[in-house]
């Protein structure tokens, strides 16, 4: 009578059990979805902007799935608020982010005109002058045969760089185009000094 | 063939005349074109470069004048 009792009493709690986790699947199931559907949302610009941050929210989802996909939903349910948590600070980072890069891409593009301007003249000068060195039976006396050859590979650098920096600001990347920019006016400064020419202010 | 030079030279000489990074010589008493060729280039046989990039102010390489302002392409 006794065993009879307690094994109904089991049977009994065993039902309650597992009503209670299929009590869970449709909260857990959707908790998971909601995350998924939250980063979908902003996941593009946290991948340029915070990709650690990124990565790290990420982990803690596949860690979630996973125990959905183990039919632990107990544990989704449980990880849930603490992931949608981080996801909320993950996107309010991000769009923080954002808008300070694109406060200086705005500024990079007003600073693009003056190099836009000024560069190609800059390669053109020096291009001239390594044009006319080069067909020259001796360098003249400022200029010695390793300064011409520094030259002319800085030239080369020069307009390949140019080049990458117009593909980058073409591609909208206004700051990496301009930081390349400088770059490219600092060597032309110094090329300037290779071949004697005086170097611009 | 010079009618179709000209152009080109016109279009230099300004594209030269724009460039800030275009180097200048103010021409001393006792200069040529050749002296100053082989101080800027090395060679005195390059003169026709400083010539053609002037052409707007020289209308002979062989008279230049002391204080004209040459561009040294």
């Amino acid at each position: 009578m006794m065993m009879k009792r307690t094994a109904w009493i089991a049977a009994v709690a065993m039902l309650a059990l597992a009503a209670g986790c299929a009590n869970q699947k449709g909260p857990a199931t959707q908790a998971v979805a909601d995350a998924e559907a939250a980063l979908a949302a902003f996941r593009d610009d946290a991948a340029r902007l915070l990709p650690d941050d990124l990565s790290k929210v990420e982990a803690s989802l596949a860690s979630v799935k996973d125990s959905l996909a183990k039919a632990d939903y107990k544990a989704v349910v449980a990880a849930s608020p603490g992931l949608s948590n981080s996801i909320a600070a993950l996107r309010d980072a991000t769009a923080s982010k954002k808008a300070e890069w694109e406060a200086a891409n705005a500024a990079a593009r007003e600073r693009w005109g003056a190099y836009a301007a000024d560069l190609p003249k800059m390669v053109e000068a020096i291009q001239s002058r390594v044009d006319i060195l080069g067909k020259s039976k001796r360098l003249p006396r400022n200029v010695s045969q390793q300064a011409f050859d520094d030259a002319k590979a800085g030239l080369d650098w020069m307009k390949s760089s140019w080049a990458e920096a117009t593909d980058a600001f073409n591609a909208g990347n206004a700051v990496e185009a301009t930081d390349k920019a400088q770059a490219v006016k600092d060597k032309g400064n110094e090329v300037l000094g290779l071949l004697g020419l005086a170097p611009s202010s | 063939m010079p009618t179709e030079d000209k152009p080109e030279v016109a279009d230099a000489t300004k594209a030269a005349a724009e460039n800030p990074y275009t180097q200048h010589h103010v021409v001393q008493k006792g200069d040529t074109l050749s002296k100053i060729a082989r101080e800027y280039y090395g060679d005195a046989m390059l003169y026709p470069k400083i010539f053609e990039a002037n052409r707007d102010i020289l209308t002979d390489p062989n008279k230049i004048k002391p204080g004209q302002r040459l561009r040294i392409p």
